[in-house]
């Protein structure tokens, strides 16, 4: 009986797996065949005219610029958010913290409170105190970054033996040994998954991109979100999307393959 | 035209605003009905010397693809031509970019980071309630002069006056088009088009309101109901909308049954309505943009005999405008862009269906001659007529404050009763 329950559990995972991933992949179709649409009039199930034409109007409108800027936003977000995570989230699995739950509530404070309705407060904030609107935006992006962070690496530091480190210690490792040889590399896999969270907070934002920086910063959300508001422009903003998708894929997969190494 | 949508998020990002702006005891800009705040009056020279190395942000609704490449590709390599840097900042809505305005005016920031905005209608109105426009400066730019003084689409902006707060750029007309391989014997009026529909049931509907267009239909059919524009008070008022508004929506109501799907449901907005019409379901459109009516019949997406519809009361007309908001960093440069953007070089090169194909605010009496003869020689289009012709006897637009009853009235008695 108990030997059969692996054997039984392998076999029904292969059809939920693929349901998985149809359920990811069907809104994606339409977005597919739009960005290679010339053409797509209602009621044919297929475009009417293939052809690149919303990748060159995406071009034109500056994508590729939008899509450096959300990458660098992304990547600053997730170098803020990552480390100040890991700090936060050590502590509170590894060390006594005063007020713990009032700690904790804080530091997820940022996901129950949506974005809109406090950014208008946070813009005139961050107005009066005088701060440039990018520098701004990063320091609001962070902050709604910290909450993943600090509890990815809470729950990876909770499974976490700081006999490793004490041991090293005694072996005669000095602080910052330990640091780069023992601890980061066990941390690493939790890290990745942390900094990725990060990054698609930075990545997938508008409302504070635009409005707390001001505009500063033209990024793919707000390409994304100008461009859809209009009629006739679906081939450009399926091109525009699907350039807008494939980062994160990427970075998913990269960390994955990430996890499983350090899970090895 | 720069979109107004009133969406609830708008709303609550409005009312953030005012209930932060309360806690935090801020003065208000232009509480107690102050003087706007003007532009110093100096000589031009002075103007452009100041622009000289500014950059100019430009924050306008960016859905339309061809007005980004106009702005792009024509407009800010002429401005830098005149050492000014134009930057696009591609809104949504226009709403963000004046949010953005009123935010920065609370927190008392004078090197605002909304240079210039291309608004009309509700969002002008929003922004001149809370003085946050820069007023009495287009007088200054030399190329006001090319300008009717007295033109009534630019001197009112849906009812608000315009009292040089915002300088004009181009202009909208409201239209209806037909397919004519469908339809033998066209309407020619607003209570004609209305009877065709209900002699041809399930070949005509309009855009739920308060999609922009479908709005804008529901204060055309207005128009037809109370007998002529001049009928309805351009400023909102409650008897009028008492005594007209049941008229409006009774003649709807009456329609709906003979509408597509038997009025039971509406296309969400004007794309839905393009995909209905591009599929061949209905026999009708409209738009406020018949540039890209042009456009999409010539691209294929609309069919080849789309013709617009012949109005004999005429249609609503609109100009759209730059505002410069009071604390724009660089109020100099955007002078100097919004008279660039008037200048008939420019407004002949926005025209043209090929770049964006927006009608001139520019007096065509008043333009040199070589440019007079540029807009003679545009390509003339099989589907829209000429502006001239599109514009005979141009309704004017109602005051902002009708928009929001009529689309409320609307939704109770019209698409209620349906």
């Amino acid at each position: 009986m108990t030997r059969a329950a692996p054997l039984r559990r392998r076999a029904g995972v292969a059809p939920r797996v693929a349901l998985a991933l149809v359920w990811l992949a069907l809104p994606l179709v339409p977005l597919v065949l739009w960005a290679a649409a010339d053409r797509w009039s209602f009621p044919a199930l297929l475009p009417t005219a293939w052809g690149l034409t919303g990748w060159r109007q995406a071009a034109d409108q500056g994508a590729a610029a939008a899509l450096g800027r959300s990458v660098l936003l992304g990547l600053v977000v997730a170098a803020l958010a990552t480390p100040a995570g890991a700090m936060a989230g050590r502590a509170l699995a590894l060390h006594r913290v005063p007020a713990r739950r009032l700690v904790e509530g804080l530091l997820l404070a940022p996901v129950a409170v949506p974005p809109f309705a406090v950014v208008m407060g946070l813009t005139t904030l961050t107005l009066r105190a005088g701060i440039p609107g990018t520098v701004a935006l990063v320091c609001v992006l962070t902050v709604s970054a910290l909450p993943y962070t600090v509890f990815v690496m809470r729950s990876a530091y909770t499974g976490y033996d700081v006999g490793v480190e004490e041991e090293a210690r005694t072996l005669g490792a000095g602080p910052r040994a330990v640091l780069l040889r023992v601890h980061l590399p066990l941390a690493a896999p939790a890290l990745a998954t942390a900094a990725f969270l990060a990054f698609l907070v930075g990545w997938s934002d508008y409302v504070v991109t635009l409005v707390v920086g001001g505009g500063q910063l033209v990024t793919l959300p707000m390409l994304v979100g100008a461009l859809s508001s209009a009629t006739g422009n679906d081939a450009v903003v399926a091109a525009v999307s699907l350039t807008a998708v494939l980062p994160p894929l990427l970075l998913l997969v990269a960390t994955a393959l990430l996890a499983r190494r350090g899970a090895r | 035209m720069p979109r107004r949508r009133p969406l609830p998020l708008t709303a609550a990002l409005l009312g953030s605003v005012l209930v932060v702006s309360s806690c935090a005891g801020a003065p208000e800009p232009g509480a107690g009905g102050g003087a706007a705040p003007t532009a110093p009056d100096r000589p031009w020279d002075e103007v452009l010397a100041e622009a000289d190395g500014q950059t100019v942000d430009l924050w306008m609704y960016g859905g339309d693809q061809q007005g980004n490449a106009y702005v792009d590709d024509v407009l800010a390599p002429a401005a830098a031509e005149r050492g000014v840097t134009l930057r696009r900042v591609p809104v949504t809505d226009t709403a963000d970019a004046v949010n953005r305005v009123l935010s920065e005016l609370q927190a008392g920031t004078d090197d605002g980071s909304v240079d210039l905005v291309w608004v009309n209608g509700e969002n002008f109105a929003t922004g001149r309630q809370a003085d946050a426009w820069l007023c009495d400066w287009t007088g200054q730019l030399p190329s006001m002069e090319f300008v009717d003084p007295e033109d009534p689409l630019l001197t009112s902006d849906f009812g608000t006056p315009v009292d040089g707060c915002e300088a004009p750029w181009h202009k909208a007309q409201f239209v209806l088009a037909y397919d004519s391989a469908d339809v033998a014997d066209p309407p020619t009026s607003i209570e004609g088009l209305l009877e065709w529909a209900e002699a041809n049931p399930g070949r005509f509907t309009y855009p739920a309101p308060p999609d922009f267009t479908g709005s804008a239909f529901l204060r055309q059919v207005l128009y037809a109901v109370a007998g002529g524009p001049e009928e309805v008070p351009a400023e909102f008022d409650r008897a009028a909308l008492d005594e007209l508004g049941p008229r409006l929506f009774d003649r709807l109501a009456g329609l709906a049954p003979s509408l597509w799907r038997g009025g039971d449901t509406y296309p969400r907005d004007l794309a839905a309505l393009e995909e209905l019409y591009a599929g061949d379901q209905v026999d009708l459109t409209m738009t406020y943009g018949p540039a890209t009516l042009a456009q999409q019949v010539a691209s294929g997406a609309l069919p080849a005999s789309t013709r617009v519809l012949p109005l004999e009361e005429g249609t609503l007309g609109n100009a759209s405008f730059l505002a410069v908001p009071v604390n724009a960093g660089d109020q100099p440069g955007a002078l100097v862009v919004a008279d660039l953007a008037l200048s008939p070089e420019q407004q002949l090169a926005k025209a043209d269906p090929a770049t964006w194909g927006q009608y001139p605010v520019v007096d065509l009496d008043r333009v040199p001659e070589d440019v007079r003869a540029g807009f003679a020689a545009l390509p003339a289009s099989p589907v829209v007529p000429p502006f001239e012709e599109l514009s005979g006897g141009a309704d004017p637009e109602l005051g902002a404050g009708w928009v929001t009853p009529l689309e409320d009235g609307w939704r109770s008695d019209v698409l209620g009763a349906g």
